[in-house]
């Protein structure tokens, strides 16, 4: 894999001409973009699959989602083995919660439990940035966003990674989402009907795959609604 | 201060008048009352067979398991207490991997002998442990060709070309010394032991026969006998005692 | 000692899935720095009766990762229970192994790939220095991957015959060996299948260095060789 092959760096040696060494980073960045809207019964969360590194694509087909039950999924981009770390590790919390408490974690604790497990590396961070999106207790869509080191919110809508920058406006564009500076607090959970608010996410994806190097080949979509999580698939071109 | 040790069977760090360590003493008695374990090595290998008596009806077949592989190479079979068997399982299986870590070729069959040797000694020595309880035939194929060790409590360790131990090891030991094993091929090896044993198990209630080898035909891999083969030499061995019987 | 670099490495390496089994495939230079080292080192090994290993990157963290495998496989053969470790736990426990030393700042230098066949299905995935990790029907490390993998996504298909798959590989080590200066002119190919792992003596492609500029090199250089 090219992500993990010696960078050539130049090293000055004293007195002497330079150097060429080969040098390493923990860190790498896979790419990636993760999308979540909530809706007053719904949640829609949408990862693309391609992973890369620099301007090679290492595969297309690379889930970026993790399901822990049937009411709360994570979905991260970033580095792709800090991310399928983090996701072990809240999957194995999740099934010692489950033996403890004798039910699934809901959202807004496996919320509170992502940003202390991001927290926990405060001084050697995942390099991931992450969504918590699911429903919350009272069956309302849930969408929480992060820092790489635990910092987060809960909010309406949205978006991490590399195409965030060109989704984020679509999103409170489309979405009108009251100003967070507005008082009172106004609602900010989506009035679009569920079949509106995929087309809303497909229509960012195909957006963000068009500009966005690191977003492309295909979109993995979770629709979590009271009964079950439907998954669709979205097509992306794969330039 | 009475009975048969006299006070001075409580300790492997005493001495008794006569020279004897008592616990060390005992616990060779241990393995002589156990289910008979037969060794044998034959111009190309190694057999080893155990006689294992049937503690229960309910027991499930081949769950009470007395042959063990501990490298590629080598392999025991223990008599004994069960448990004291898995630790010794154990450590030589530690004793053959770090051999292989350290010089990077497998472990000679004597230096594995001498090592299982050393730390069984060891338990010979101190007042706040007991010896094990256990004798340990070792069966290996390296570059010195197919070769068979005993390890008893006591701590010592010889190489054999045919031994017993357990409760019917007097009349195995007549037996294989009737064998011609530098004739005897392990696939009559195999039929040998399977004869041996059970005409040593002298007892109302049956037995399970449980045969390991190291051998060509093995790849000198220590393996038990494939099921096949075991169950036909086992058969062949029972009709050619029945016939003996017969003759009588 | 946070800041290591590789001394004696070795070259991309390829692996292609086909229709019941797959291939992986590489040359066989241990390379110090540009200087050809060592011409007839094995980057491609067994791990058991289902499953290789492929390594490019530092030649002697390789060795040590197959220890690592061999006393799992002792291990396995000592239980004598029948279990065996499968080409996807292979690949697991690689990825970890490599994720756990890039986090102590003491990484193992290598891009390593896993070929396996297990119940029917191949297995093909790969690992790199600090632990990401992919499966895929076709893979390839370092150059390989700005080489190889076009020519993969271009004529690779799932369901190839083992020869088309033999025959594309063989297309992508020549590409590889014509552009990769520090590549030789001999490799060794590894299969897992059904049948079990072989892996094959080692063996030359035949090349054509015809271009005018290869014929003559110091035409436009007078007073050269």
């Amino acid at each position: 894999m090219a992500a993990a092959l010696p960078v050539r760096a130049s090293v000055p040696a004293a007195g002497q001409a330079v150097k060429q060494h080969a040098t390493w980073s923990p860190y790498d960045d896979n790419g990636g973009t993760v999308v979540a809207v909530a809706g007053d019964d719904y949640c829609v969360v949408a990862a693309s699959t391609r992973m890369s590194t620099g301007y090679s694509i290492l595969t297309r087909n690379k889930s970026k989602i993790l399901q822990l039950n049937p009411k709360c999924v994570i979905a991260s981009a970033g580095m792709q083995a800090d991310q399928e770390t983090l996701h072990k590790v809240l999957h194995s919390r999740h099934v010692t919660y489950q033996f403890n408490h004798r039910k699934p974690m809901a959202c807004p604790a496996m919320a509170q439990l992502l940003s202390n497990t991001l927290y926990y590396k405060r001084f050697f961070p995942y390099y991931t940035f992450n969504l918590c999106a699911g429903l919350d207790d009272e069956g309302r869509g849930a969408v929480y966003t992060y820092d790489a080191i635990g910092s987060y919110e809960r909010v309406g809508y949205g978006c991490q990674g590399n195409g965030k920058e060109l989704v984020q406006p679509v999103l409170d564009n489309q979405l009108k989402a009251a100003s967070p500076l507005a008082l009172p607090p106004q609602q900010w959970l989506s009035s679009l009907p569920l079949e509106q608010a995929v087309d809303l996410v497909k229509g960012a994806f195909v957006s963000a795959g068009e500009r966005d190097i690191y977003t492309g080949d295909d979109v993995e979509i979770l629709i979590i609604t009271k009964d079950c999580i439907k998954t669709d698939r979205l097509e992306l071109k794969r330039d | 201060m009475s009975g048969i040790g006299s006070g001075y069977d409580n300790s492997v760090s005493t001495f008794s008048p006569d020279g004897r360590v008592f616990q060390t003493d005992y616990a060779q008695k241990a393995v002589d009352n156990s289910g008979t374990v037969v060794g044998i090595r034959c111009k190309d290998g190694v057999v080893l067979g155990a006689e294992k008596l049937i503690i229960s009806k309910m027991l499930v077949e081949n769950s009470n398991r007395r042959t063990f592989p501990v490298d590629r190479h080598a392999g025991v079979a223990t008599a004994g207490v069960a448990a004291d068997g898995r630790s010794i399982v154990s450590r030589a299986m530690s004793e053959a991997n770090q051999y292989k870590s350290f010089y990077g070729d497998p472990i000679p069959g004597h230096v594995l002998a001498e090592r299982l040797g050393s730390y069984v000694h060891v338990f010979n020595l101190y007042w706040y442990v007991r010896p094990y309880g256990v004798s340990t035939l070792l069966a290996t194929y390296g570059k010195e060709g197919p070769q068979l060790y005993l390890v008893e409590p006591s701590g010592t360790s010889h190489r054999y070309f045919g031994t017993a131990v357990g409760k019917g090891r007097q009349g195995a030991k007549n037996e294989i010394e009737k064998l011609k094993l530098e004739e005897m091929s392990c696939r009559e090896g195999i039929q040998a032991v399977a004869k041996i044993l059970h005409q040593v198990h002298d007892e109302e209630k049956g037995f399970e026969l449980e045969l390991a080898w190291i051998c060509e035909e093995s790849g000198r891999q220590f393996q038990r006998v494939p099921q096949q083969l075991a169950e036909e030499a086992e058969a062949a061995a029972k009709a050619a005692l029945e016939a003996e019987d017969m003759d009588d | 000692m946070p800041c290591r670099y590789p001394y004696v490495t070795g070259t991309s390496m390829l692996g292609i899935t086909y229709k019941d089994g797959v291939l992986l495939a590489s040359d066989t230079l241990g390379a110090y720095g540009s200087t050809k080292r060592y011409k007839s080192f094995e980057r491609i090994r067994k791990v058991n009766d289902v499953c290789v290993l492929g390594a490019s990157g530092e030649l002697s963290d390789f060795q040590y990762i197959m220890r690592l495998l061999e006393e799992l496989s002792d291990d396995d053969f000592c239980m004598d229970d029948g279990h065996h470790l499968k080409p996807a736990e292979v690949h697991s426990y690689l990825c970890r192994v490599l994720y756990n030393r890039r986090n102590k700042f003491d990484p193992l230098w290598n891009s390593l790939v896993v070929g396996g066949f297990y119940a029917g299905q191949p297995f093909l995935g790969t690992v790199g220095m600090i632990g990401t990790n992919y499966t895929d029907v076709h893979l390839a490390t370092g150059f390989g991957n700005h080489l190889a993998r076009p020519l993969m996504r271009e004529k690779h298909r799932p369901d190839m015959s083992e020869e088309e798959a033999t025959e594309l590989m063989r297309e992508c080590l020549k590409v590889c060996y014509y552009r990769d200066k520090n590549s030789i002119n001999k490799f060794q190919m590894a299969k897992v299948s059904a049948e079990g792992v072989t892996i094959s003596e080692p063996f030359a492609l035949e090349t054509d260095w015809k271009y005018k500029l290869f014929e003559n090199p110091a035409a436009n250089a007078a007073g050269a060789w």
